[in-house]
């Protein structure tokens, strides 16, 4: 659906990105990931044939951004960062103006309007001005807005940023609806857990693409597995016997320590539980609870980008 | 050009304006004041207004006049004085409407999801332009309308030949719309390059002043121009006025849209 090949784009002499190659394929819910100013709209501006790129091409459905960019923009909804809309004008206005931008017939229009308002929760609200409208009601107009031709593929960027909790959450859930239709979608964030729960592959982008994958191959490539063992609260720790050297003793097992009750025991995979529950139990532990533990996106954000959220703050600090 | 695609954005910028109840007022009185003060001198005016040395100055500059009366005489006078005005309308009017709305789009924002749709530049160029000058236009059109019926009305019908003579008409109906279009375009180049309104109208009103320097002068006597003075100056105008256009278009690319109209 989407093919990006060594795709680059410099403003004066500084580039924004440069060498992303990546297929999206149709259905594909692909996140871009990244802090801000790593290029994340930059990619879906020329993707969306807004920009051109400086350097590489990409094509949309078999139309090259450049020389076809009109085709392009025609198969394409783009959820801008900030909802951008004529607030003087009603819902429907705004929705019918880019209805006929798009080239629509008024009956086309009317059953778009129609159902995008009741799909995103809007139709009661539809002649009432857009700028009486809150935040998220405003972010839902514009997700319609950018729905309004069925286009084959929806680039949203940013579309929770600036959004109360509540209104984040009703964005998110329209955006998972769109995913169970099979819709094709960009998403620019740089919200973890909205990218961990709403995509497909991740790319993360710092200047170009440091890693492309699923959330859940992202997460066990970091090698990060590990168990929290809650010891029972009265007999779980049988005296004179230390856990902790317990379980260093397990195959597999990379590092463990005791806090609380609660012994977290780091492992190279996961094979290792079953081994660390035996030789607990037989050293007299009595074992309340075993929770699994996995890298969190977060982690695997902060290893691919190469740095600590303290030592980002150093740096954004010095 | 896709002339639907050019009516959508008319459509929309009207309606935006019609919403803007301020920008609306703005509009909209001045064509009031320009109908009411020269009917209204005229009907308060005594007929002896004109002292005769005066009166003997008009008639050698507008020969055509000698037929009128002591008071249509007067009323002629009066009411050339705001031919300039007729022509400053158009001018205001679309500048008013072009500021407001290219600032308002990039205070909204609203411009990148408006670029993100098949639409060219030139296109929206386009919408906007015309979305500024017809109302212009059409509002000097339709108080001149007015300002010739109630003229004649209350200064008798020999004034309908005075302000409907080649110059009053010459003035109107080409001078006026070539001076919005340049208005227009100045309106647009200039709020592409400000960030609040009321800069892009101030530093648009500079173009007005020419306007204002004519109305003096036609005022004092000092210079009247013709018919074929208004038809040249119309070309000249109109010329500048396309040429500004294609500037613009050429100016502003999509990506100077984007990354710098903000």
């Amino acid at each position: 659906m989407i093919r990006m090949v060594g795709l680059g784009r410099a403003f004066g002499e500084l580039w924004a990105v440069r060498n992303l190659t990546l297929d999206v394929h149709a259905g594909e819910v692909l996140g871009l990931l990244g802090p801000n100013g790593a290029g994340k709209t930059t990619t879906v501006r020329m993707l969306a044939a807004l920009i051109g790129p400086s350097e590489g091409e990409a094509q949309l459905d078999g139309h090259d951004v450049v020389t076809d960019a009109e085709a392009v923009r025609s198969r394409v909804g783009v959820l801008t960062e900030t909802p951008g809309l004529y607030e003087k004008l009603s819902a429907t206005e705004n929705l019918d103006f880019f209805g006929k931008l798009h080239g629509l017939d008024e009956r086309r229009r009317r059953e778009a309007i129609e159902r995008l308002l009741k799909l995103l929760g809007l139709w009661d609200r539809r002649s009432e001005p857009a700028g009486q409208f809150s935040k998220g009601m405003k972010q839902k107009l514009a997700i319609a807005r950018a729905l309004l031709h069925d286009p084959s593929v929806l680039f949203l960027d940013e579309p929770t940023s600036a959004l109360d909790p509540e209104s984040a959450f009703v964005v998110r859930e329209a955006i998972a609806d769109l995913r169970s239709a099979g819709r094709t979608i960009v998403l620019a964030t740089h919200n973890l857990d909205e990218a961990d729960r709403l995509c497909d592959r991740i790319a993360f982008v710092r200047g170009t693409f440091l890693r492309v994958d699923s959330p859940a191959r992202l997460r066990g490539d970091l090698g990060r597995f590990g168990v929290d063992v809650t010891l029972a609260p009265d007999a779980g720790s049988p005296a004179g016997v230390d856990l902790v050297s317990v379980a260093e003793a397990v195959a597999g097992v990379t590092d463990a320590s005791a806090r609380n009750g609660v012994l977290s025991v780091a492992f190279v995979d996961e094979g290792a539980t079953p081994g660390l529950v035996r030789a607990l139990v037989g050293a007299g532990a009595a074992i309340a609870e075993v929770r699994r533990k996995a890298a969190t996106l977060e982690d695997v954000y902060f290893e691919v980008m190469g740095a600590t959220p303290a030592a980002d703050t150093l740096e954004r600090d010095g | 050009m896709r002339w639907k695609l050019v009516r959508a954005v008319i459509g929309r910028e009207l309606k935006e304006v019609v919403a803007n109840r301020w920008l609306l007022v703005g509009i909209v009185l001045p064509p009031i004041a320009l109908v009411t003060f020269p009917l209204l001198l005229g009907v308060f005016m005594p007929d002896d207004t004109l002292p005769p040395e005066f009166r003997e100055q008009i008639l050698r500059q507008r020969p055509e006049w000698a037929a009128l009366s002591e008071r249509e005489l007067t009323g002629a006078f009066t009411v050339q004085q705001f031919l300039p005005y007729f022509l400053l309308m158009p001018a205001y009017v679309p500048l008013a409407i072009a500021t407001f709305s290219i600032i308002g789009e990039k205070q909204s924002r609203s411009l990148e999801a408006v670029l993100a749709t098949p639409i060219r530049t030139t296109e929206l160029l386009a919408g906007k332009t015309l979305a500024a000058l017809v109302p212009g236009v059409l509002t000097g059109w339709a108080t001149y309308a007015v300002f010739i019926a109630l003229g004649a009305a209350i200064y008798g019908p020999r004034l309908f030949g005075v302000v409907t003579d080649a110059s009053w008409l010459a003035g109107v109906f080409l001078l006026g719309p070539a001076i919005g279009l340049v208005s227009t375009v100045a309106g647009v180049l200039i709020s592409a390059r400000v960030s609040d309104p009321r800069v892009g109208q101030q530093v648009g009103g500079v173009v007005i002043v020419p306007l204002v320097a004519v109305g003096i002068l036609q005022a004092t006597g000092t210079l009247l121009v013709g018919a074929s003075g208004y038809v040249i100056l119309a070309t000249i105008l109109m010329t500048l006025g396309i040429a500004g256009l294609r500037f613009g278009a050429w100016l502003f690319g999509r990506e100077t849209i984007l990354t710098r109209w903000r």
